[in-house]
């Protein structure tokens, strides 16, 4: 029925229509949808969401059994139904966020970054408590609020850090970071240690990127190692894990299992549903499914899959030097650093050259929040990247750029 | 001037705006860059990392699909792939009493609540058998083939002096069956007996173990084979009865039976007993199935033209002060075609005489009979083979089977070769794919073969063989039943009854050899113990169940022409 609407045809009569954005038939949206996305992005991230897939099949047999117990057997598949869900749901939510304007997306995770630190608040008052840490808010179905706040506090700092556009007078940089502390807070008061790094790395990537002086950047470096020190010091869970990591561990402790199992395959792997030292592995579907992957995959397939997400970031990160506009590079350098930042902890975490904390593969882990509020982030980030692939764009020189940097030194 | 002023100080204030967002923009931009570049930094290094691991580390390997689905010993199948012999691992319960290892009771609980926590999960065993077992403080079995499960129920009980020993487990799903030809695998892991002794070393080969071996069995034909081998024998109250089917243009063996058999699943000492080969390792006078033998030997030699010519019948040959008799009167003379028909030593003895001792003996030595059979199998009897020149009466009692021992095999081949055109091949148990059969030696005529095919048929037509003439299947064979020697001579009652055939005579595709070991006369073989009323009948059984397995129809419109020899019996009157 809209397609057969007429379309717009500006006349002398049309004033009446004034603030009225003309309404385009919903194909013709799909149309401008398809042609301004970043549709090589798209492809590489539902490529890796199809080998979380795989992962989460191989891995979930050994997590079933681990968490079957004399009153109830999980079946083998379980959380790969489970994750194929999670997964659907997360489409949707990719699709969606993907399909905003520019604008719109802009005030969607800004909205949602206000809803999720009032959640986070809730959280020790009313969360629920699993493994020791209080993390999920049960409001009809249970979901982890700081997993939905990753994706929105990128877009949110980006929001605050772009201001100074507006009036170069303005202490972004404090306001930033006061909400930076309060969520830090937040976050620790659950303990989520391993959350809280990921966001201070990103909003540390945010004010690098907006523009801070070398020596205040060394400042805040020093500030971090700082924390890190107090808390190895005070946070006992963290001192625990980085003791374990410097000193080598026990044997058949977490680590160990994790790296007998990835090297359970060799560099082809046993063959999917062949590996055997999975079994014995803790958190096979979430923190370890790396390790999973190693073992019935091989080596090999791990390594495309760090070349997979260093070709998402590249992918983003390298049309952004073309890009005008300074919210959309701070908030998409954001969400990349956090997909690619939470990956690469979590990879080397599993390679051994990073103490082990509890952080997920995103796109491949089993999750439930994770996996929408993931595929939330990178809707956002396909939002936010959106391009008229007809409009030309000035070409990154860095000649030229060096040049304008002398003059305006 | 106001005016100036003001839009001044705005395009001053732009101008500083639109200088901010350019740097910014700059600024911004590089350090993206820089982004890139730490992620690069990482991605490197996980990527060193990986190759590392994958390089330095000692990555345990091995562990592919291949690998975990090759079985620790090869499966052996019959030539439709049929899984004759298989190899899983599996679980076995072992008492371990040292397993403690603190000075103390071996046990935790005590024997009598561990022995009923068992019972409970393997209800056939006993509470006060195995509290004694587990009392007793020795090591052992407590029980063999655990199921998974099970194990995992046994893991439950929470004693350490109960272990779960994962074991290789050699299986045979069709039980008994061919247990002959397959034999079994001792507890050293190597093979015994039959094709598991000859493969041993393919069957472990981790290169070649990932395929069956194929032998030449046809399940199906060895099912039928045996059963009604076994159904004869048991009518018969004979001892013990072996047959075989064999492919007359290829050597293969379709089938090799042996009873009683024993289940290569369990071996225990009645297993034992029953573990000798009839077909292959023992060695009888077969007797009158080797008239025909004697016959095609003759013909070839050119001593007989004349198939009509008649012999006398009526009195004993005498030589050297044995006497060579029919078991009764059948006629003051027969001719080659009746005397086959009516089995009649007398008449044979004569053309064996005619032929004589080192023409039969090179036909008889062309055909195998002086060395052990050829097949694979490790247990293959010698035959009583009298070297030398052979005397006149030794020539007279081979032509009818005496004074000649050999097995079942080497009649079997020897019939091969008589029906089919008169090459003789080695028996194989191993698949010959079509085209590479061995090239065998000519030992007849195909003249003569094709007179054989015609004699063989009368026989099952209007002699000793009528109750193995299935209808329709153009059967064609020789009766034999020949006393067993004993202490002081042979013993009249005690017979070895065979029936060698072959089918369809218009075209032998097939020999089929029933044998039973001393059978007695009852009811079911209208107390007769020779082979017309036993072993014929077992032979008359299979062919209609193994015919059409092998693509051979039951067709009363097809036969061999017998047009030509048909006036030479009973003057032409049936």
């Amino acid at each position: 029925m809209t397609s057969s609407s007429p379309s717009f045809i500006p006349g002398p009569t049309s004033h009446a229509r004034r603030g009225h954005v003309p309404r385009q038939s919903r194909r013709a949206e799909l149309r401008i949808w398809w042609r301004e996305i970043d549709r090589v992005l798209l492809a590489l991230v539902l490529i890796v969401m199809a080998m979380g897939t795989l992962a989460v099949a191989v891995a979930s047999p050994a997590s079933a059994d681990r968490l079957s117990n004399a009153a109830e057997r999980l079946p083998d598949l379980y959380f790969l139904w489970l994750h194929l869900r999670w997964q659907a749901l997360g489409l949707l939510a990719l699709l969606a966020a993907s399909a905003l304007p520019k604008d719109m997306a802009r005030r969607a995770a800004i909205l949602l970054a206000m809803a999720m630190v009032i959640a986070l608040v809730l959280v020790p008052l009313v969360g629920q408590e699993v493994n020791g840490a209080r993390r999920w808010l049960r409001l009809g179905v249970a979901f982890q609020p700081s997993e939905f706040l990753k994706p929105a506090f990128a877009v949110a700092l980006a929001w605050i850090l772009s201001w100074r556009l507006r009036d170069p007078n303005l202490p972004v940089l404090a306001i930033s970071g006061a909400a930076m502390a309060l969520v830090a807070g937040l976050l620790m008061a659950q303990p989520d240690f391993g959350s809280t790094v990921l966001f201070f790395g990103v909003w540390f990537v945010l004010v690098l990127l907006a523009d801070l002086p070398v020596q205040r950047l060394a400042w805040l470096v020093g500030a971090g190692m700082a924390a890190l020190a107090s808390a190895y010091l005070f946070y006992e869970n963290a001192r625990h894990r980085i003791d374990a990591f410097l000193g080598g561990g026990t044997a058949f402790d977490q680590v160990d299992l994790a790296s007998r199992t990835l090297l359970g395959g060799g560099w082809t792997g046993t063959g999917m549903f062949l590996g055997t030292r999975k079994m014995s592995l803790p958190e096979a579907h979430t923190d370890y499914i790396f390790s999973v992957i190693g073992e019935e995959f091989g080596l090999l397939s791990c390594g495309l899959i760090v070349l997979l997400y260093v070709a998402i970031i590249a992918r983003v990160l390298v049309r952004l030097v073309e890009e005008e506009d300074l919210f959309t590079i701070l908030a998409a350098t954001g969400l990349t650093a956090q997909i690619g930042g939470q990956a690469f902890i979590n990879i080397l975490v599993n390679l051994q050259l990073f103490p082990s904390k509890g952080m997920t593969l995103p796109l491949i882990s089993y999750g439930g929040s994770s996996t929408v509020a993931i595929c939330m982030t990178v809707g956002f980030l396909l939002a936010i990247t959106r391009r008229n692939p007809y409009l030309a764009r000035e070409t990154f020189d860095w000649r030229e750029i060096l040049q304008r940097k002398g003059d305006a030194r | 001037m106001t005016a100036i002023m003001v839009s001044s100080a705005i395009s001053s204030g732009r101008s500083q705006l639109v200088n901010t967002r350019q740097r910014s923009l700059i600024m911004a931009r590089l350090r993206v860059l820089w982004v890139l570049a730490a992620f690069a930094v990482l991605a490197v290094a996980a990527l060193l990392r990986i190759a590392y691991l994958g390089v330095v580390e000692d990555a345990p390997r091995g562990m592919s699909m291949y690998q975990l689905l090759l079985p620790p010993r090869g499966e052996i199948a019959d030539r439709n792939g049929v899984p004759l012999a298989r190899a899983f691992p599996a679980y076995s319960l072992w008492y371990n009493p040292a397993a403690l290892d603190d000075g103390g009771a071996p046990l935790v609980k005590s024997p009598q609540q561990v022995a009923r926590e068992l019972v409970r999960i393997f209800p056939d065993m006993d509470v006060h058998d195995l509290t004694r077992r587990l009392q007793s403080g020795r090591a052992g079995y407590l029980r063999r083939r655990v199921l998974p499960e099970d194990a995992n129920r046994i893991q439950e009980i929470g004693e350490l002096a109960l272990e779960i020993p994962q074991e290789t487990e050699r299986f045979y799903p069709q039980g008994s069956m061919a247990s002959h030809v397959l034999g079994y695998v001792a507890a050293d892991g190597h093979g015994r007996v039959g094709m598991e002794a000859v493969l041993d070393k393919d069957l472990l080969d981790p290169a070649r173990r990932a395929t069956p071996a194929v032998l030449s069995l046809d399940l199906r034909v060895q099912g039928a084979l045996e059963e009604e081998l076994k159904k004869g024998m048991l009518a018969t109250e004979a001892v013990g009865a072996a047959g075989i089917v064999l492919d007359v243009d290829t050597g293969e063996v379709l089938a090799l039976a042996s009873l009683p058999a024993f289940d290569p699943n369990r071996i225990d000492a009645a297993g034992q007993r029953n573990m000798f080969n009839r077909v292959t390792n023992q060695v009888y006078e077969l007797g009158s199935t080797f008239k025909p033998l004697t016959v095609a030997a003759a013909i070839d030699a050119g001593v007989v033209t004349d198939l009509s010519r008649r012999y006398q019948a009526n009195r004993p040959l005498e030589i050297g002060g044995f006497q060579i008799r029919d078991s009764h009167t059948i006629g003051a003379s027969l001719n080659v075609p009746e005397a086959l028909i009516h089995s009649s030593n007398i008449v044979t003895a004569q053309i064996a005489d005619a032929l004589g001792g080192k023409a039969l003996k090179r036909t008889m030595s062309d055909l195998g009979m002086d060395q052990r059979p050829f097949i694979e199998l490790p247990a293959r009897g010698f035959p009583i083979w009298a070297s030398g020149d052979w005397p006149r009466l030794r020539t007279m009692t081979v032509s009818y089977g005496h004074g000649i021992a050999v097995t079942p095999l080497h009649l079997a081949s020897a019939y091969a070769a008589m029906v089919n055109g008169g090459i003789w091949r080695p028996a194989t148990l191993r698949k010959v794919e079509p085209g590479k059969a061995a090239k065998g030696r000519r030992v007849f005529k195909a003249s003569t073969s094709a007179r054989m095919n015609q004699l063989l048929r009368m026989i099952a037509v209007y002699g000793t063989g009528r109750n193995a003439d299935a209808p329709g299947f153009r059967v064609g064979g020789k009766t034999g039943s020949a006393e067993k020697p004993g202490a002081g001579g042979y013993r009249r009652s005690t017979l070895v009854s065979t029936f060698a055939a072959a089918f369809p005579m218009d075209r032998p595709r097939y020999v089929v050899i029933a044998m039973l070991d001393e059978p007695k006369g009852t009811a079911a073989s209208s107390y007769q113990r020779t082979a017309a009323w036993n072993a014929a009948p077992i032979v008359g059984k299979v062919v209609p169940r193994i015919g059409p397995l092998l693509g051979i129809r039951p067709d009363d419109t097809r036969d061999i022409d017998l047009s030509d020899l048909k006036p030479l019996v009973h003057g032409g009157v049936e």
